[in-house]
């Protein structure tokens, strides 16, 4: 192989590593949500709000050093680094961000059993609303001017990548293996049952909606952390891309993996392919934007036109309301 | 901990209750967003109450809350048909993109004839594109059994990238101007003004019509029974000979085409082009989702929710203009809105007692 095309692939390889992974973050939370029986529709608001914390913490722990200092006071020019403990810190920050707001949807649904659609559908255009106001009010209004340290790598790349990719068999195990992961299952695929035989479902849906969160803050923070910079809007739907590689993987967690792999590689291929038509250039990129919405449609339709599949792995109380009797 | 009774009987002073106090909520909560985002909150907090009256000229404010009343109610009551079934639209935006691309495409084919015809054809052209575009989830739902929720909120983005192509590419106008759009349609398909002054035009009785005819058959036809079926009780709707799939039929295609028509009179009376998906886009389509769901998917109640939703969003833009807060503020009371209403929506059926919970073993 020449070199050339060595490069071509390693970058196409970098690139679909960090497409994927935030999508693999917040999908493996949201496959825990479901499990216990909960649709959470509002991942990309939870990603959101992980993104904005997480790049508001970031610069603030950030460690910032002088290396010429021409006038007194007046720093020309300056280097900015993360320690290890630094950016941990400011990834349970984003963590703790999408808790939070995860929390306001397990006591709007769980407690006060409202419509699981209608809260997570509002849960994500709070998150954006909350982003641009409180963005705008930390960051400025142009946040050329805020600049977050590169990220430390741990075996060349982001500590995220490898805790996304050994969450999933731990997620495996724990739901397919222990207790806790029995009594998750059954809370989400007969809530009335769990409910007599004793198990506090709403309570359990609550720490699961919670770790959800937590995951869904995750996946926004490596977004602002180690792709982009902040900017509003930030997630550009990978929120519901995230719903939809579920389907997807048919609540299996190995198959979230590969889903997550497959979309981050083709979205990448689809970045290169920019310079296909010079002199059209503004507008094929334009088109070629709308390439992942379009392929994930596609992908939903192959994957539910063998209804089978479907309903042999997902949660049988998927989104119906729970009344216990009282 | 807080815990639920179920209620016997229900009725309107329940629902009553329950109304009065996720407004007051969502008072409490909108007075402590504004003390944190301005500096001067008691200031914000009363003109945004009273803006019509701060300036000189209150029919002009006034005309700019009922202009986008018009379009959430519009959009928003046919999104309650799905809703009302548990079919999920939540791809307006893309709907009302489409309906202003089919009314500028009818436009284009026309020409500017000096008719009187002219203006409903493009009105009819915008109803079909939303309509198209809508109709894509609801074929998916019914023959590959697609979630529609999904598809529809995917061609939202795909719509809104197509419009920005549209202006950047193929219908690409005046090359000076600062964003890319395209040539303004001819004067003589515009809407027309009523008063002089105000932002009132021909296009909103349209819109209002439109309203009230949904709104009719959704309460007194056979139409609006069957829905009602299909929400409480969808097994019965089966029993009753009712199809589901056409149900996701018909839903689809109501909603889709009241959201064309939103953005057909859009481009006919508010921009008079088509321009790059950002900037001509405001969000109404999500905005109406919020509105549906407010009006407890009734239609006097997203008329109501429509009304009160529009007066935050004029007020906000009000005090950024006066006081310089944020205009942000009017999308976190609508969301502070909704879940207030949402949650208080447990009154109606329960009773909430708070008392300590019984410990039940697990076994």
């Amino acid at each position: 192989m020449n070199p050339e095309t060595t490069l071509f692939l390693v970058n196409l390889l970098t690139a679909a590593v960090l497409l994927a992974t935030p999508l693999l973050l917040a999908a493996l939370g949201e496959l825990v949500v479901e499990k216990s029986g909960v649709l959470n529709l509002g991942v990309e608001g939870m990603m959101l709000i992980g993104a904005l914390f997480g790049y508001i913490a970031a610069y603030n722990f950030q460690t910032i050093t002088c290396l010429e200092e021409l006038i007194p006071g007046m720093c020309t020019k300056e280097q900015r680094v993360f320690t290890f403990p630094d950016y941990l810190l400011a990834l349970v920050c984003a963590a703790l961000a999408g808790a939070v707001l995860a929390a306001l949807f397990g006591f709007l649904t769980q407690t006060l059993r409202a419509n699981h659609v209608a809260v997570g559908l509002g849960l994500t255009i709070l998150g954006a609303g909350l982003t641009n106001s409180l963005g705008s009010n930390f960051l400025g209004v142009n946040y050329t001017s805020v600049q977050v340290a590169d990220h430390p790598e741990v075996f060349g790349q982001d500590i995220l990548v490898w805790f996304s990719l050994v969450a999933v068999p731990v997620i495996w195990y724990a739901l397919q293996k222990t207790r806790m992961g029995l009594v998750i299952r059954a809370v989400g695929e007969n809530h009335d049952s769990a409910y007599a035989l004793g198990y506090r479902v709403a309570r359990i849906r609550f720490w699961c909606i919670l770790f959800g969160g937590a995951m869904a803050g995750l996946a926004g923070a490596f977004i602002v952390l180690v792709h982009v910079d902040w900017k509003e809007g930030v997630t550009v739907g990978k929120g519901w891309l995230a719903l939809a590689l579920i389907l997807f993987g048919t609540w299996k967690p190995l198959r979230v993996l590969c889903g997550a792999y497959i979309f981050g590689l083709l979205w990448a291929s689809e970045l290169r392919l920019d310079h296909l038509f010079p002199e059209y250039q503004l507008e094929w990129k334009t088109v070629l934007t709308t390439a992942p919405y379009i392929f994930t449609i596609l992908v939903l339709v192959i994957i539910s036109r063998n209804p089978r599949m479907i309903r042999q792995n997902a949660p049988a109380s998927l989104g119906k309301p729970f009344n216990p009797p009282s | 901990m807080i815990h639920l009774e179920l209620r016997q009987n229900s009725n309107w002073w329940t629902s009553l209750r329950s109304i009065t106090l996720a407004l007051l909520i969502t008072a409490a909560f909108s007075i402590a967003v504004l003390f944190l985002m301005s500096d001067k909150p008691a200031d914000a907090i009363w003109q945004m109450l009273t803006f019509p009256w701060q300036g000189r000229r209150m029919e002009v404010q006034f005309g700019l809350v009922l202009q986008q009343a018009a379009y959430l109610a519009v959009i928003a009551i046919g999104l309650s048909v799905g809703y009302r079934a548990n079919i999920w639209n939540i791809g307006a935006e893309g709907q009302f993109a489409f309906g202003s691309i089919g009314a500028y495409a009818a436009y284009l084919l026309i020409g500017s004839p000096d008719a009187a015809w002219a203006f409903p054809v493009l009105l009819l052209a915008g109803i079909i594109g939303g309509c198209l575009w809508a109709l894509i989830p609801a074929f998916l739902r019914v023959t590959c059994n697609t979630n529609e929720l999904l598809t529809s909120l995917m061609l939202v983005y795909v719509a809104s990238h197509l419009l920005t192509y549209l202006c950047i590419g193929p219908l690409k106008g005046d090359p000076k101007a600062g964003q890319a759009e395209t040539y303004p349609i001819a004067d003589s398909v515009q809407a027309s003004k009523l008063i002089s002054g105000t932002e009132l035009h021909t296009g909103l009785i349209v819109l209002l019509v439109a309203f009230v005819i949904l709104a009719a058959i959704l309460l007194f036809t056979l139409l609006g029974y069957r829905l009602k079926v299909a929400q409480h009780t969808p097994r019965a709707e089966r029993f009753a000979g009712f199809s589901p799939n056409n149900t996701v039929w018909l839903s689809f295609a109501i909603s889709g085409a009241m959201a064309g028509l939103a953005g057909a009179v859009y481009l006919t009376a508010e921009t008079g082009k088509l321009i790059q998906a950002e900037n001509y886009l405001e969000n109404f389509g999500f905005a109406a989702i919020i509105i549906a769901f407010l009006g407890r998917l009734h239609p006097l109640g997203i008329l109501l929710a429509a009304l009160m939703i529009s007066y935050v969003n004029v007020g906000a833009s009000y005090i950024q203009a006066s006081l310089q807060v944020d205009d942000s503020v009017a999308e976190l009371i609508e969301v502070v809105a909704l879940f207030a209403f949402l949650g208080c929506a447990v009154l109606d059926q329960y009773k909430v007692k708070f008392k300590r919970t019984t410990v039940r073993a697990a076994t």
